[in-house]
C-alpha cells in the first residue's frame, strides 16, 4: 500500500523521503522558495515556502517538512498569501529595486517572486545600508552585499557539495554578511573558484565579473546553449549563454551557467575551468588565418584554397616517396567523436596506414 | 554525527587566542582542523569575540537606560574610549552597569567615567568580589530555593532521588507542575521524560544559565547564592536520564556564577557525590540568542548560535544529534526540594499556578533585587517586596523585553504563564521593570527594539528585516513624521515576525512597540519629549 | 585501456557518475580526482557525507586524503605490490566471491599462484604500506557490495600500467563488485573525449566500435563501406610515432594537440621533428609543435562547432555551436573534408550529424546513437546501444562479463625502470592541477586560472629541501637524464620525503624535457609517473613575492615562508 496525505483537501501519494515541498511541487503547486537546493540540507531559513499543516500551531516550513503519511497540508489561503506578501514586502525594503536587477547576472528569484505574490512594494526603504567588502582582486566573482538575502545557499553550497568552506556568514543580525576568513581576497582562501555560489544564488549577489564588466546584454536576453565541457573526461553539461549581438554578429560567450541540479553527468556543478576558464575563445592570440612555411623558414598568412593545396601535396609526396607508414596522423581527444572519425578514415581510406593514434590513448 | 570534541572548543580557543584579530581564525583552524572560514563565520557572530577592539561596553538595557547607560555611552565616547553599547548584562538591580573587558562594573557613575582620564582602564564602578550579590528576601527554609539560605552540600536530595528511582522522581516532578521557568513555561516532566523514552544514546543534560532577557538576574542570583541546587538539580536528572555529561553553558559575563558553580562542584566532589556524572562548564561570548534552547546548542557545537528548526525537538535530536534535556537554572533548582518535599508540596505553594518563581524586579521600585514569592503574584505584591514604587506608576514590562509594555491598570493581575498569555503579554523569565511617569515611553520602546535589532542572529528575513525597519519606523516618529509614513505598515510587519520567523525571539520582538501602540497610544506622534 | 579490454571486454569506466553518490566503499588509487576530475569528486565528497568509506592510494597526500577514512601513502610504481597483497588477503580469508568466479570468470588459479607470495608483510616492505592497513582495506573492499574502484594516470602511466590496471581487475573479478550500481571499476578519462576517440578508432589497432584492424571481417565491413582496400597491419602507437618520428615517420598530421608539450623525453623528439619531411597540423593557438610546422590550419573551438563528446562513463553528448569562430578559422571536420579531398577523396558529408550516422552504422555498440535520439533526451545516451530502441547502458557487464568470461591475469611486481641513483636520488612524478588543464594554453589564457597558479613549479619534501640549502618560493634546477628545467619550488606537506612533483602544464619549465619515454610494453603509454631527478638551488634563486602562488593547501606549514 503506498502511503498518501491531503494536499489542499485532495489525497496525494508519497514518494519515499520527499518533502512536502517536492511533493506539492510535483503535484503541480507552485511554492515559492529561495534557499532551497535539492543538493543541499533543507534549513527552512528564507521562510517564502511556508504551509499550514493541520493541527500544527505554526506555519511550516514546507522545504524542511517530511511528507508524512496521514497530515492535511495546505499550500495557499489567505493566512499564507497575507504571509507571503508580507515577507517579500520585507525583502523589497532592504534590496536594490527590480529595475537594477535586469543586468547580465542571473534574473533575481527573488524580485519574480515579489512581483508573482503582489507583495507591496511601497513599504519604506531600509535607510540603514548593508555593509558591502571591499572589492575582491580575483577576477571572477564579486558579492553585491545590497542583494544579499543571507539565505545561505552559497555557503552551504561551499561546504557541503565543494567541501571547500571559503566563504561563510559572518557578523549577526541585520549586520550578517557573506564573508571569506579575514575578509580576505578568494585568491587567498581555500577557494577553488567553482562558482557554485554564483550558480545557487537566487538574487545575483554572487555573480560573475567579466559579463557585467563588458556591458553585455540582460541575462533574459541571452541565448543559452546547451552543450558539453571541453576540459576534462566528466562530460558536464553547461549551457553556453550567448549575447548574438555583440563582436559583429558573430556572438560573444557572455558566460558560462550550469544546467539546474539532475542534470547528468554533473548534477548542476561545474569547476572552476568549465564555469570560468573561457576567456580563450575570443584571446587575440586565436589562429584566425591558414599559415603556410615560406621560403624563408617563417610562417605567413595565405589562403584557405593554397594552404589545403600545400597540405595534400605535402602528405602525399611522403606517401609516394616513403610509403603510406611513413605518415603518423595524431588525432585529437580534444575533438569531436566525428573529427576523430574522420582522421582515422584519412588516415585509413585516403593513405592506406593504421599509424593513427590520439594524444591521450591510454 | 559524533561528538566532536575539537570543534566545540571552537569559541574557547578563539577566545584564549585574544578574539577574531586577524589571523586568529587560521590558527584555531589549524590547531582544530576546522575549516578556517567557518572558524571566522562562528567568531563573527560572538561580540566579544567578534569585536576584540572594544574594550568598555555600556548596557543599554531597559534599567540601565533608565538609569543613564546612555549618556555613560555619550561620555566613554567623547573620551575616544574603545566603547561600545551593549544589551543586558543581568545587573539590572544595580543600574547602570558596564563590561570591562570581561568583568561586569555596577553602580556606575558619570564621575567614574569623566574621571577615568581618557583611559578605559580606569573607568571603576561599585568594588564587587567574585561572590557579588543583589538583594534578596529573608532566609526562609520553607521555601523551595530559598536564596537567603545557605548552600548544602549533603547529595540528600540526590541519595533521595536514586533511592526511590527515575521513575518515581519524574511522577514527582509531574505532580508538581513544574513549568520551565526561562520562559516558556514547559512542563518540566514532558520533557525529562521526553529525553527518556529515546533509544539513541547517550543523553545528555544541558543547563541554560545564558541569561540576558533585560530586566532578567534571577539566574545569576541562584547561582551565586545556591549552586548546591542547581547542581544537585542536574544530577538528578542525570541519573534519572541515564547521562553522564552535564554541559553549564553561561553567559561571558557571569564570572562570579562561574566561579561559585566550580567552588559547589568541588565542594561536591570532596563529599564524594555525583561520581560518574561529568559538569563541563561552558563560557557564552555575547550573544542574547544562545539563550534559546537550540541556538545555545549550537553554540555549544563551536558554531553560530543560530536557531534550530523545530522540530526535530532537543528531546530527540539535541546535542550532536543526541536527546538532550535542556532547562533553566532556575527550574532545575526546583528539583532537589520537590524530590524532597513532594510534588503535591511544591505545587500548593503557588498562588495561581504551581510552584514559588524568582521575580527579578528593576527600574523605579525602591530595593531592586530578586524575591521568591508564589507564582501568581501581582505586580503591586512583587513591588512591596521589593520595598515599594519610586514615583507614579505609568507602566511595567512583566517579563522581559519579549512581554512588551503593560499599563498600570494591570498592576493586580496574576504574573503568571496563563494570566498574562491571555492579555497578548508573558510571564517570560519574570524580569518585572518597573516605570514611573517620568519615563518617556517611546525612548524605552526604543532601546527594546534595539535590542532585539542587535540580538537578531539574522537567519531569517522577517525577524533580521523587521526588526530593524520597527526600529527605524519608530526613529521616523520621533523624527515627527505623520504616523503614515513612520507607523504605517508597523501591524503587518509585527504580524508577519510573529508568524514567518523562526524562533520565539522574532515572534515576540514586535511586543514592545506593538504593546506601547495599544496601551499608550496618545505617546505616539509627535515632537520628541525631551 | 587495453588492459581493461583484455580482462573484462571493453575498456570504459564499468559504472556511472552519479552511482558514486550511493556507493558504501570508494578506492581511490592513482587518481587526484579533486584536482584532474573535480565533478567526480563532488560525488565522492557527497558519499563520504552520506556515510561511504573512502580509502585513498597515492604517493601523494592529495586533497581528497584528507577527506579519507584510510590513506595508503604507498612507494611510487609499487601499486601491484600492493594489489596483489590485497589479493592476497581476500583469497586467505576465504573473501573471495566463489559463485562469481565459477560463473563468470577464468584463470582464477594463475592469480591464486601468483599472489601466494605477497603477504601483507611482504606488501609492506615494497610499498611502505603497513601490513595493518593492507589487511584492513582489503577486507573492507572484499565485503561491501556497493564497492567501486576510480583510477586515472596514476595507474596507466607506468612502464608496467598495463600490469596495474590487471591487478585492479583481478580484485574486481574475484570479488564479483562487477555488473551492478555503484561497484565495479572505473577509469576516469583525463580529456573531454578521449573515450570518443577512442570510440572512433583513433587507434593503431581497432576501427570504431574496438573492431580489430587485423580482424579479417572487420577489414572486410570496412573496405566495404569505404570502398578502398585496407591493410591488415597494425599501425604505430603514440609512443612509437613519436620515437620514430625523422627516421620511419616522414610526414605527420597533427590536430589539436601539442606534441613538444605533451610527450615525454622532449628533447629526443624534437631532434627527431627536425628530420620530418612534412608536417600538418591544425589546431585554435599556435602552439610549441608549430615550430615544426610546414601548413597550420586555423581551427574552431567547441563553442563554435557541433558533434558529440563522449565522456568517462560512455555517455555520449552533443557538443553545440553558440558563436562564429573568428576570421576564417573553420571546425575541424569541415577542414578535415577538404583536405581529404585535396587529397583525391570525395567526401560529401554536409554535418557532424551525418558522419556519426556513417560511424554508427559500422559499429554495433554505437548503432542506436544518433544526434537526433541524443538532443532528444536529456541526459544523453551511454553506449552500448545497440539499437534504436535501447536505452543505452547504465553500468556494464549486468547479468554477465562482456567478454563473456572475465579473464584474470596473473601480474607480478616489477620496479619502475628507472629507480633512484647517487646521481639521481629522487622520484620525480608528473601530473595535472586544479586550474590549468594540459598544455595550458586555454587556462592560462584566463585571468582567474592564471591569478591561482601563474607559473611552474616543483613540490618537494622539507626534509630533501633542507639538504639542498633550498628555501620555498626559490628559484631551483630541476634535472633528469635527459634535460633540465628552472622554476620554483614549493615545500609542500603532499610529498613525500625523497619525492619530487611537477605539474605538466607549463611551457617555461617542461616536465616533459625530465620525463622518461620508455612506454608501457602493450599501450606505449609512457611512463610519466616515476623517473629519477635531481634538484639544486637556481644561480638567481629569487623568492616569489606572491602571496597566494600556487595553491594553499600544498604548503608545508612548518616551512616557513
Amino acid at each position: 500500500m503506498s502511503k498518501t496525505l491531503k494536499l489542499n483537501g485532495d489525497e496525494v501519494e508519497i514518494v519515499a523521503g520527499e518533502s512536502v515541498l517536492e511533493l506539492a511541487r510535483r503535484m503541480g503547486q507552485e511554492i515559492p522558495s529561495l534557499c532551497h537546493d535539492p543538493r543541499l540540507k533543507a534549513v527552512g531559513a528564507c521562510r517564502t515556502c511556508l504551509v499550514e499543516v493541520e493541527g500544527v500551531r505554526r506555519l511550516v516550513p514546507s522545504c524542511a517538512t517530511k511528507a508524512e503519511e496521514g497530515i492535511a497540508v495546505t499550500t495557499a489561503n489567505a493566512r499564507i498569501e497575507r504571509h507571503q506578501k508580507a515577507l517579500f514586502a520585507l525583502y523589497m525594503t532592504d534590496n536594490v529595486d527590480a529595475s537594477e536587477t535586469d543586468d547580465s547576472s542571473d534574473p533575481s528569484e527573488l524580485h519574480a517572486l515579489a512581483e508573482r505574490v503582489k507583495a507591496p512594494t511601497t513599504w519604506p526603504r531600509m535607510q540603514h545600508k548593508r555593509f558591502q567588502r571591499a572589492d575582491d582582486r580575483n577576477p571572477y566573482i564579486e558579492y553585491r552585499a545590497d542583494r544579499c538575502i543571507l539565505c545561505a545557499r552559497c555557503t552551504r553550497y561551499c561546504e557541503e557539495v565543494e567541501s571547500v568552506s571559503a566563504i561563510t556568514l559572518a557578523g549577526r543580525g541585520a549586520e550578517t554578511t557573506i564573508a571569506t576568513a579575514d575578509a580576505r581576497s578568494l585568491l587567498d582562501t581555500t577557494c577553488e573558484l567553482c562558482g557554485g555560489c554564483v550558480d545557487v544564488c537566487p538574487t545575483g549577489a554572487m555573480t560573475e565579473k567579466k559579463p557585467l564588466a563588458l556591458k553585455l546584454l540582460p541575462a533574459r536576453k541571452l541565448e543559452k546553449v546547451r552543450t558539453t565541457c571541453n576540459y576534462c573526461g566528466v562530460g558536464c553539461q553547461m549551457d553556453l549563454n550567448v549575447d548574438r549581438t555583440a563582436n559583429n554578429g558573430r556572438g560573444v560567450v557572455a558566460k558560462i551557467t550550469s544546467p539546474d541540479a539532475g542534470v547528468l553527468p554533473n548534477d548542476g556543478n561545474l569547476c572552476v575551468k568549465g564555469r570560468f576558464a573561457y576567456q580563450f575563445i575570443d584571446h587575440k592570440d586565436r589562429l584566425t588565418k591558414p599559415l603556410v612555411r615560406n621560403q624563408e623558414g617563417l610562417l605567413e598568412e595565405t589562403s584557405w584554397d593554397n594552404a589545403l593545396q600545400i597540405a595534400a601535396e605535402g602528405l602525399k609526396k611522403v606517401a609516394k616517396r616513403h610509403g603510406p607508414d611513413s605518415l603518423g596522423f595524431v588525432s585529437s581527444s580534444r575533438c569531436t567523436g566525428e573529427e576523430n572519425y574522420l582522421v582515422q578514415k584519412l588516415s585509413r581510406a585516403v593513405f592506406g596506414t593504421h599509424n593513427v593514434h590520439q594524444c591521450a590513448a591510454t | 554525527m559524533a561528538a566532536n570534541d575539537k570543534r566545540e572548543q571552537l569559541l574557547g580557543a578563539l577566545h584564549k587566542a585574544g578574539g577574531l584579530t586577524p589571523g586568529a581564525a587560521a590558527k584555531v583552524s589549524a590547531e582544530l582542523g576546522v575549516p578556517e572560514a567557518q572558524v571566522y563565520g562562528a567568531g563573527s557572530f560572538y561580540h566579544l569575540l567578534g569585536d576584540s577592539e572594544t574594550k568598555l561596553r555600556v548596557c543599554t538595557g531597559l534599567s540601565c537606560a533608565m538609569r543613564g547607560g546612555r549618556k555613560l555611552l555619550a561620555l566613554a565616547q567623547d573620551a575616544d574610549m574603545p566603547v561600545a553599547e551593549c544589551s543586558c548584562l543581568a545587573a539590572c538591580d544595580r543600574a547602570p552597569a558596564l563590561l570591562k573587558d570581561r568583568s561586569v562594573l555596577v553602580d556606575v557613575t558619570q564621575e567614574n567615567v569623566k574621571s577615568a582620564g581618557g583611559d578605559w582602564r580606569n573607568v571603576q564602578g561599585a568594588e564587587l568580589a567574585d561572590d557579588w550579590n543583589g538583594r534578596v528576601g529573608s532566609n526562609n527554609s520553607e521555601l523551595p530555593m530559598n536564596l537567603g539560605g545557605t548552600p548544602s552540600f549533603s547529595g540528600e536530595a540526590f541519595a533521595k532521588a536514586q533511592s526511590i528511582g527515575a521513575d518515581e522522581v519524574i511522577a514527582a516532578i509531574d505532580e508538581s507542575g513544574l513549568q520551565g521557568r526561562g520562559g516558556a513555561g514547559f512542563p518540566a516532566a514532558i520533557k525529562w521524560g521526553g529525553v527518556r523514552a529515546q533509544e539513541a544514546k547517550p543523553h545528555y543534560v544541558v543547563l541554560n544559565a545564558d541569561e540576558g532577557e533585560p530586566g532578567t538576574f534571577k539566574d545569576r542570583e541562584l547561582m551565586l547564592r545556591r549552586p548546591d541546587l542547581v547542581l544537585e538539580g542536574l544530577a538528578i536528572a542525570a541519573f534519572c536520564l541515564g547521562a553522564q555529561d552535564v554541559y553549564l553553558y553561561l553567559r561571558g559575563e557571569f564570572t562570579g556564577p562561574w566561579i561559585a558553580l566550580e567552588k559547589a562542584i568541588a565542594s561536591f566532589s570532596e563529599n564524594k557525590l555525583f561520581e560518574g556524572v561529568s559538569f563541563h562548564l561552558h563560557s557564552g561570548h555575547g550573544a542574547y540568542i544562545c539563550g534559546e534552547e537550540t541556538a545555545l546548542l549550537e553554540a555549544l557545537e563551536g558554531k553560530r548560535g543560530m536557531p534550530r528548526l523545530k522540530p526535530p525537538f532537543p528531546h530527540e535530536n539535541g546535542l550532536w544529534g543526541k536527546p538532550t534535556l535542556i532547562q533553566n537554572v532556575e527550574t532545575i533548582a526546583c528539583v532537589p526540594a520537590i524530590v524532597l518535599q513532594g510534588g503535591a508540596w511544591f505545587k500548593a505553594m503557588g498562588a495561581t499556578e504551581p510552584g514559588t518563581k524568582l521575580y527579578s524586579i528593576s527600574g523605579d521600585v525602591k530595593e531592586p533585587g530578586t524575591y521568591e514569592l508564589p507564582l501568581g503574584s501581582t505586580l503591586d505584591d512583587v513591588a512591596a517586596a521589593a520595598g515599594g514604587y519610586v514615583g507614579e506608576l505609568l507602566a511595567f514590562s512583566p517579563g522581559g523585553a519579549s512581554s512588551g509594555f503593560l499599563p498600570a491598570s494591570e498592576r493586580k493581575r496574576a504574573l503568571d504563564f496563563a494570566a498574562l498569555s491571555k492579555i497578548g503579554s508573558m510571564l517570560g523569565s519574570a524580569g518585572v521593570v518597573v516605570m514611573n511617569t517620568e519615563s518617556d515611553i517611546r525612548e524605552l520602546v526604543r532601546e527594546q527594539l534595539i535590542f532585539f535589532e542587535n540580538e537578531s542572529c539574522g537567519q531569517c528575513a522577517p525577524c533580521r528585516i523587521g526588526t530593524r525597519y520597527l526600529r527605524e519606523a519608530l526613529d521616523r516618529d520621533l523624527q515627527g513624521k505623520p504616523s503614515e509614513q513612520s507607523l504605517g505598515e508597523v501591524a503587518e510587519v509585527a504580524w508577519e515576525m510573529n508568524e514567518g520567523s523562526i524562533c520565539g525571539l522574532g515572534q515576540a520582538a514586535a511586543l514592545p512597540l506593538t504593546s506601547a501602540l495599544q496601551h499608550f497610544p496618545g505617546a505616539f506622534g509627535g515632537e520628541k519629549r525631551k | 585501456m587495453a588492459g581493461l579490454v583484455t580482462t573484462f571486454g571493453a575498456g570504459a569506466m564499468t559504472n556511472s557518475i552519479d552511482e558514486i553518490r550511493d556507493a558504501e566503499f570508494l578506492f581511490v588509487i592513482g587518481s587526484n580526482t579533486s584536482e584532474a576530475h573535480p565533478i567526480i569528486a563532488m560525488e565522492m565528497k557527497r558519499a563520504v557525507h552520506r556515510g561511504a568509506t573512502l580509502v585513498v592510494a597515492d604517493p601523494r597526500a592529495i586533497w581528497m586524503s584528507t577527506l579519507a577514512d584510510i590513506y595508503l601513502a604507498l612507494h611510487p610504481g609499487t601499486d601491484v605490490a600492493l594489489l596483489n597483497a590485497m589479493a592476497h588477503v581476500i583469497i586467505n580469508e576465504g573473501l573471495t566471491d566463489q559463485a562469481f568466479i565459477e560463473k563468470n570468470t577464468e584463470h582464477f588459479e594463475s592469480v591464486r599462484e601468483a599472489v601466494a607470495e605477497y603477504t601483507p608483510e611482504k606488501g609492506e616492505e615494497i610499498t611502505g604500506v603497513p601490513a595493518e592497513q593492507i589487511r584492513k582495506v582489503a577486507r573492507a573492499y572484499a565485503t561491501t557490495k556497493k564497492a567501486g574502484i576510480y583510477y586515472t594516470l596514476g595507474i596507466t602511466e607506468h612502464s608496467h600500467g598495463t600490469d596495474n590496471v590487471y591487478a585492479l581487475s583481478n580484485l574486481v573479478l574475484m570479488t564479483g563488485h562487477l555488473g551492478y550500481a555503484s561497484a565495479g571499476l572505473n577509469p576516469l578519462r583525463g580529456q573531454n573525449n578521449v573515450q570518443g576517440a577512442n570510440d572512433a578508432g583513433a587507434s593503431p589497432v581497432f576501427y570504431p566500435g574496438y573492431q580489430r584492424v587485423d580482424d579479417p571481417a572487420a577489414q572486410a565491413k570496412y573496405q566495404e563501406s569505404w570502398g578502398v582496400t585496407l591493410s591488415d597491419r597494425p599501425g604505430y602507437n603514440l609512443n612509437e610515432l613519436m620515437k620514430k618520428a625523422g627516421t620511419e615517420i616522414k610526414g605527420f598530421f597533427i590536430m589539436g594537440e601539442d606534441v613538444v608539450l605533451s610527450e615525454p623525453n622532449v628533447s629526443r623528439l624534437e631532434a627527431g621533428l627536425n628530420n620530418v619531411d612534412f608536417v600538418v597540423m591544425q589546431d585554435i593557438f599556435l602552439n610549441e609543435t608549430a615550430r615544426f610546422a610546414d601548413v597550420i590550419f586555423p581551427a574552431a573551438c567547441f563553442a563554435e562547432k557541433d558533434g558529440v563528446f563522449t565522456n568517462s562513463e560512455r555517455r555520449v553528448q552533443l557538443v553545440r555551436k553558440g558563436v562564429e569562430p573568428p576570421g576564417q578559422a573553420r571546425a575541424d571536420w569541415e577542414i578535415l573534408v577538404s583536405l581529404a579531398n585535396a587529397c583525391g577523396a570525395d567526401w560529401k558529408y554536409e554535418s557532424p550529424a551525418e558522419i556519426y550516422d556513417e560511424m554508427a552504422k559500422d559499429a554495433p555498440q554505437f548503432a542506436g546513437i544518433s544526434h537526433d535520439r541524443i538532443a532528444s533526451r536529456a541526459l544523453g545516451l551511454q553506449w552500448p546501444c545497440q539499437d534504436a530502441e535501447s536505452d543505452g547502458t547504465r553500468f556494464l557487464h549486468e547479468g554477465g562479463v562482456l567478454r563473456g568470461k572475465g579473464q584474470f591475469q596473473a601480474v607480478h611486481y616489477r620496479p619502475s625502470l628507472e629507480l633512484p641513483t647517487e646521481e639521481f636520488p629522487l622520484i620525480m612524478s608528473t601530473g595535472r592541477t586544479l586550474y590549468h588543464y594540459n598544455a595550458a594554453t586555454q587556462t592560462r589564457r584566463d585571468p582567474g586560472t592564471d591569478a591561482k597558479q601563474p607559473e611552474a613549479f616543483v613540490e618537494m619534501h622539507r626534509f630533501d629541501a633542507r639538504q639542498r640549502g633550498v628555501a620555498d618560493g626559490e628559484m631551483v634546477r630541476v634535472w633528469t637524464r635527459r634535460g633540465e628545467v628552472e622554476c620554483r619550488v614549493i615545500i609542500s606537506k603532499q610529498v613525500k620525503k625523497g619525492c619530487i612533483w611537477m605539474p605538466l602544464h607549463f611551457a617555461e619549465a617542461r616536465a616533459n624535457l625530465l620525463t622518461n619515454d620508455v612506454g608501457d610494453s602493450i599501450t606505449g603509454t609512457a611512463e610519466f609517473k616515476v623517473c629519477a631527478a635531481q634538484i639544486a638551488r637556481a644561480e638567481a634563486a629569487t623568492k616569489s613575492e606572491s602571496k597566494h602562488f600556487p595553491g594553499s593547501f600544498y604548503r608545508d606549514p612548518a616551512a616557513g615562508s
